[in-house]
């Protein structure tokens, strides 16, 4: 399996200026396609920078992300977006899907800025919402919809652009052990049958026993990396 | 999908936006009908000036203007007025005796200007008869006949049928003095006017000043006023010995009031929407603040900049625009009432007299003013948005998605 990630001495200082704060220090990965892996650690350790630093959302103070053999800490802003848009799905802890949207437009919205055909948008929302359990509920507005779907809905919606890869930042945080379980075992299934690779965060334990491979974070240093 | 998640955007804070909707209708509904009230206004001023005084067009002697002697007569006036007569772009063509002089009654005396008229031909130009108050204008089987201003009859404590005496120099430069009857007094629009202005019968001037069949104006007034200047330009080709001057020219401050009066209402405009368009930058502010984890996750999954500021500006042009047709409604409805009653401001009729405009003002909406409004209000909202916009594309997505 190749690798769809891969970080080189990857840090992260706060106020470098002042008080520095290594939210991240010096962290060397690389995560394979098809992975299932579980980022844990105490609040505070540096998973959601390092999450955010993967995923091209935060610029890294020092070192090299290569995804899919790209530098993205070397690309402007704007690319960096559409870089987005066609390798990297997000799960937020807080849902975040676009309150305004019903379930299958904020799935659609993805494949809109790809600017995917409409048949082939409507076709590939239907597949995902059936997929995550939520074919009735796809004209249902967040504020309709239970925390638990409305993640379910949210993962849909990173699967839509079909990305290389899926990053997951406390992804059942939010969630009761029922839906959280159920969210598991959607992304479980995602993952086997469909070859998706999913790099999550979490100090669940329920949850990082799921993780195939399960990095430790404490004070922004890898500190374990064990593979089950 | 852009503009759908603007519209529904806009429906998130239901109060607020129709607070922003309201205040847009409230302030184009304020311009607009200040717009149609002073061109109500205006309209009346240059018909006062044009119908009761002026009329479109006004031919003298190239010399009379400077001191209006009696020898700057038209040359064969009665000859010319009688051709002028005949053609049928004019409404009506009358000639007149002017002069100075003095009135005279038992209580006090005053200067003023006598116009020796046809009175048939004269109510074709001048709508002075339409005014008359007390009496008549002129009867026909009496003579020596005069008509007064309410405010002339007023200061010389005139009362219908009494007796003045107009003293005036004759065209031998004799002093020369006539009795004459009250026939008639009217109050027009214009105060000053009817303070300054007396009519006789012309032949009865022409007696008393010795100019035979002479006349020193012939006023004109157009079936198509607005073909005033072009008319007037075609008849001093016609007739290069005399001076054609159309009412802009006459009275250049009601010309340039009523050329003026278009820029006037562009700029009151304006500053009503300048004032519109802080309330709209700062309604788009508590938006995009409000909603910056949402711009945070838009510009995660693949939302681009450009994208993101169409959106915003989308948002603040169609909250803007939707308060357009509710305040042309509002404005439309009304105008069309106002103006179909008038508006009363008698309690200043006698400051608003002073400038030729009547108690009741008739407020007239010039539709040809609509579409430069409803493109004004646009560019105001897309000024507006800039701002917001602006704010949006600072969020770094790492931080904004985690805002609570």
């Amino acid at each position: 399996m190749s690798n769809v990630i891969e970080t080189i001495h990857l840090t992260k200082v706060y106020n470098p200026e002042t008080i520095p704060v290594y939210a991240v220090n010096d962290v060397s990965l690389q995560i394979a396609e098809g992975e299932f892996t579980a980022l844990v650690g105490p609040s505070g350790s540096g998973k959601t920078t390092l999450l955010n630093l993967i995923g091209g959302l935060d610029n890294p103070t020092e070192g090299t992300i290569r995804i899919s053999g790209v530098d993205i800490t070397t690309i402007s802003e704007n690319k960096l977006i559409d870089f987005r848009l066609q390798h990297i799905g997000f799960v937020f802890q807080s849902y975040n899907l676009i309150p305004v949207l019903t379930a299958a437009e904020n799935v659609e919205l993805v494949m809109l800025l790809q600017q995917k055909t409409k048949k082939e948008r409507e076709l590939r929302t239907k597949e995902l919402l059936e997929e995550v359990g939520l074919a009735d509920k796809m004209h249902c507005r967040p504020s309709e919809l239970s925390g638990g779907q409305q993640q379910r809905v949210a993962v849909a919606r990173a699967l839509a652009s079909k990305p290389r890869f899926i990053l997951a930042d406390e992804p059942t945080a939010n969630l009761d052990s029922k839906s959280a379980e159920n969210l598991l075992e959607i992304m479980e299934r995602l993952n086997k049958e469909e070859q998706v690779t999913f790099i999550f965060s979490t100090h669940d334990p329920r949850v990082i026993e799921k993780g195939k491979r399960v990095i430790t974070l404490v004070d922004g240093k890898i500190v374990s990396d064990t593979q089950s | 999908m852009l503009f759908k998640i603007a519209w529904r955007n806009i429906w998130r804070n239901k109060t607020r936006s129709i607070v922003v909707i309201a205040a847009v209708a409230a302030g184009l509904f304020a311009g607009m009908f200040m717009m149609a009230f002073f061109g109500g206004v205006v309209k009346q001023e240059v018909e006062t000036a044009v119908q009761t005084q002026l009329a479109h067009i006004q031919i003298h002697h190239p010399l009379f203007p400077e001191d209006k002697g009696l020898d700057y007569a038209i040359p064969n006036g009665m000859v010319l007025l009688q051709q002028l007569q005949t053609n049928p772009v004019y409404k009506g063509v009358s000639g007149r005796v002017i002069t100075t002089g003095m009135i005279s009654s038992a209580a006090d005396a005053a200067g003023v200007e006598i116009q020796g008229i046809d009175p048939e031909t004269e109510q074709s130009v001048s709508n002075v008869f339409s005014f008359i108050k007390e009496g008549a204008y002129f009867t026909a089987d009496k003579k020596n006949e005069i008509v007064v201003g309410q405010k002339l009859a007023d200061k010389l404590r005139l009362i219908l049928h009494g007796k003045v005496v107009l003293t005036v120099l004759d065209r031998d430069g004799n002093l020369t003095a006539g009795s004459f009857r009250i026939a008639g007094i009217f109050r027009s629009n214009y105060s000053t006017f009817d303070a300054s202005t007396v009519f006789i019968r012309r032949e009865e001037s022409a007696a008393l000043l010795h100019t035979g069949d002479q006349i020193h104006e012939i006023a004109l007034l157009l079936k198509n006023g607005d073909q005033s200047d072009q008319q007037a330009r075609q008849l001093a080709k016609q007739y290069p010995g005399l001076l054609v001057q159309s009412w802009k020219v006459l009275s250049p401050e009601m010309a340039m009031l009523s050329s003026m009066f278009d820029q006037i209402m562009y700029i009151i405009i304006g500053i009503i929407l300048l004032a519109l368009m802080f309330g709209i930058i700062n309604t788009m502010l508590m938006a995009v603040l409000e909603r910056q984890r949402e711009f945070g996750v838009m510009m995660a999954i693949g939302m681009n900049k450009a994208r993101i500021f169409l959106m915003i500006v989308l948002e603040t042009v169609l909250l803007t625009c939707a308060g357009i047709p509710l305040g042309i409604l509002f404005t439309i409805t009304a105008v069309e009432y106002s103006h179909r009653y008038g508006i009363d401001l008698s309690g200043f009729s006698k400051g608003l007299s002073q400038y030729g405009i009547g108690n009741l003002i008739y407020p007239e909406l010039q539709t040809n003013m609509l579409l430069p409004i409803i493109a004004m209000t646009a560019i105001t909202a897309l000024l507006a948005s800039l701002y917001p916009a602006k704010i949006a594309l600072k969020y770094k997505p790492a931080t904004a998605i985690h805002k609570m």
